[in-house]
């Protein structure tokens, strides 16, 4: 035991020195075993603290930190699901679930309740290893992502170098349980939604990666931290209003984050009306509690990822006050841009798969390349982040919304007369 | 390239003006009634009058039902269930007697001078006070609004919206139930009903009695209802 420190130091076991360069897992140690030090151990009595086991301590300290964070996240889903509803309940001018709990705030649990209860069918044809293995692997990445989004200055599991690019990397293996659900599934529709979700992902993970370029160009840094640290002199700092192809950057972003977890209008891996429930046809139970989860968490995760990189992230809106800042107004971002999600989700119709590919390759793809251009001009002209720049951003943005109003008007919104064939 | 940014344009643009359609509902109000606990005419919105003569839930007004059971006889899907003991010979639950109902809303109850059959038609009615009556205190009490025994009044025909008559009490209804899961409101005991006591309401209390278990469907008038004042509050209230 007495080893501890210098087991993780070693270059067997230290990650920090062989594969990602320096990941601090050796400062949550540090906090951890300050914690102990400091805190614990004062207020134990004398003959035990002389015989108490830093290193077990420390251990533990850091099981249970890892233990809030298992517990905490997710119950999200518990409640987007329930908000998710009572949302789509208002947008029809319903109530939405009302029966279980005081205004049905409790039908989410009874939903789980009866879910677990339920018989875990295990279609006899597919390929049953794949299939059991499928659910867990996007539960487990669509939970990862957590893992490095800053909630708070200091609520936050990891801040290692290279997050944005880890969150990018550990959404994508999503995809793979996608496919093995339905591949294992043996059932048609599980099939053609997993391929749909795999074209569908593929597809639009390049203007997603595209558009996390051009703030990473801007700042730096792949940090999440780092990204956030650039954003704390109020909403004018906040990269969305750094330059003008940040602005277009932001909706790029989020226009195919919507992509990413399949929500409506580019629900084409899971549509209802077509192939019943996609790659999840075949799921029951647990099984498919676990796929719904993962898909409110990603939800959840994508509209955190867009607010740490975009809108400031726990950064408040003023310099100096806690407005919109710390988890409060983190959280309370995120949950803007979730409700946007469900907003969209009512209003726009599902895409046709041509539209959908359209829409990536023919604008999305050309746009983020014009970005990462701009945005490389933009750091040459204006290298460092002043007044002077974020000023005129900000008039390159207004000017260019107000233009596209008045000038262009809605002339252009008209559809052009039919030409003669 | 044109025709691109005219594309990009008019996506962004009929995509803003869907969200501004769908925002404007999110901020109407809910067309929803949580139905059992909640009606119409609680939001005050789509309240129809309920017509006069509505056949509704039954309703009996135990105090004049003589236990014929002539309702339950008639009754097509046997919704009625009576059962009455007839009381020992010489015990009776009070005496022969007249009501005389005002049109001020005032009773007046005793024993008419002569023919109670002719008073109608008479131009006054002169009525001998009771007390002197076996059963129960509390329905002593409560026929008995009109002061001492033996005070003789004097009513003009004016005054008087109906009098009726009630014979002697020798009969306990054990037994009254209606099970309103299996009427089928075609209104046929009321009609043969001879004293007027089993009646349909016409209000909203006799058409929304909704109930979450069937049992409660089975309304039993008894002989504590009879007894019960707050039984008679309720109805007033609900009417």
């Amino acid at each position: 035991m007495s080893d501890f420190r210098a087991m993780l130091a070693s270059p067997y076991f230290n990650v920090s020195e062989g594969f990602f360069p320096n990941i601090n897992l050796q400062d949550g140690l540090n906090w951890a075993e300050e914690f102990i030090q400091n805190v614990v151990i004062p207020r134990l009595p004398e003959a035990v603290a002389a015989h108490f086991p830093v290193e077990l301590g420390t251990v533990l300290v850091m099981f249970g930190c890892a233990g809030i964070f298992v517990g905490v996240f997710p119950l999200l889903p518990l409640f987007l699901v329930l908000a998710e509803r009572k949302v789509a309940a208002r947008f029809q001018n319903r109530t939405g679930p009302m029966r279980v709990g005081p205004w049905g705030t409790l039908q989410t649990l009874a939903d789980g309740v009866k879910l677990i209860f339920k018989e875990d069918f295990i279609p006899p044809q597919g390929d049953k290893f794949l299939f059991l293995l499928a659910p867990y692997i996007i539960f487990a990445c669509s939970f990862a992502v957590f893992a490095a989004i800053p909630f708070g200055q200091n609520i936050l599991v990891s801040d290692f170098n290279i997050g944005i690019f880890y969150i990018m990397a550990i959404s994508s293996v999503i995809v793979m349980g996608v496919i093995m659900a339905g591949w294992s599934s043996n059932s048609k529709w599980s099939l053609l939604g997993s391929l749909r979700s795999a074209a569908q992902i593929v597809s639009y993970e390049i203007p997603l990666g595209l558009s996390i370029l051009t703030i990473v160009m801007l700042v730096e840094s792949l940090s999440m931290q780092e990204i956030v640290a650039t954003q704390s002199n109020g909403i004018f700092s906040w990269l969305i209003f750094r330059s003008p192809f940040t602005f277009i950057a932001f909706f790029i972003f989020f226009i195919s984050a919507i992509a990413e977890v399949n929500r409506t209008p580019f629900d084409l891996p899971e549509a209802e009306s077509e192939i019943v429930a996609g790659f999840h046809t075949e799921y029951s139970g647990m099984r498919f509690a676990l796929f719904f989860i993962a898909e409110y968490a990603n939800m959840f995760a994508v509209s955190a990822i867009a607010v740490t990189l975009f809108l400031g992230g726990w950064e408040g809106v003023l310099p100096g006050y806690d407005i919109l800042g710390g988890l409060p107004g983190f959280v309370i971002k995120t949950l803007a841009l979730v409700f946007l999600m469900m907003w969209l989700r009512w209003t726009l119709p599902r895409l046709r798969v041509d539209q959908l590919m359209n829409l990536c390759w023919k604008y999305f793809i050309p746009i983020a390349f014009f970005n990462i251009l701009g945005t490389g001009i933009w750091g040459l002209i204006f290298p460092e982040d002043t007044l002077i720049s974020t000023s005129i951003s900000c008039a390159i943005i207004y000017i260019g919304l107000i233009a596209a109003y008045k000038v262009a008007g809605r002339s252009l919104a008209q559809r052009p007369a039919p030409q003669p064939s | 390239m044109d025709k691109y940014i005219r594309n990009i344009y008019r996506g962004v643009y009929t995509v803003l003006v869907g969200m501004r359609v769908t925002i404007k509902q999110f901020f109407e109000p809910n067309v929803t009634h949580q139905y059992p606990y909640e009606h119409d005419y609680e939001k005050k919105r789509n309240v129809r009058e309920i017509p006069k003569g509505y056949r509704g839930q039954l309703y009996n007004r135990m105090e004049d039902c003589i236990g014929c059971k002539k309702c339950e006889m008639i009754c097509p899907v046997d919704c009625i269930t009576i059962t009455g003991t007839k009381l020992p010979k010489g015990e009776q639950l009070w005496d022969s007697m007249n009501i005389v109902h005002l049109k001020d809303g005032r009773e007046a109850i005793g024993i008419i001078e002569g023919d109670d059959k002719k008073a109608k038609s008479e131009d006054s009615v002169t009525l001998t006070n009771i007390t002197s009556r076996q059963g129960p205190q509390e329905v002593i009490d409560r026929l008995e609004p009109s002061g001492d025994a033996g005070r003789i009044q004097t009513f003009s025909s004016d005054e008087i919206s109906r009098i009726v008559t009630r014979n002697p009490v020798v009969f306990y209804l054990d037994q009254f139930d209606i099970d309103m899961s299996l009427c089928m409101y075609c209104g046929l005991c009321t009609e043969v009903c001879p004293t007027e006591c089993l009646t349909m309401k016409d209000t909203l209390a006799g058409v929304e009695y909704s109930k979450f278990d069937r049992s409660d469907l089975i309304f039993r008038f008894d002989k504590q209802e009879m007894y019960n004042k707050s039984g008679t509050e309720d109805i007033e209230a609900a009417d």
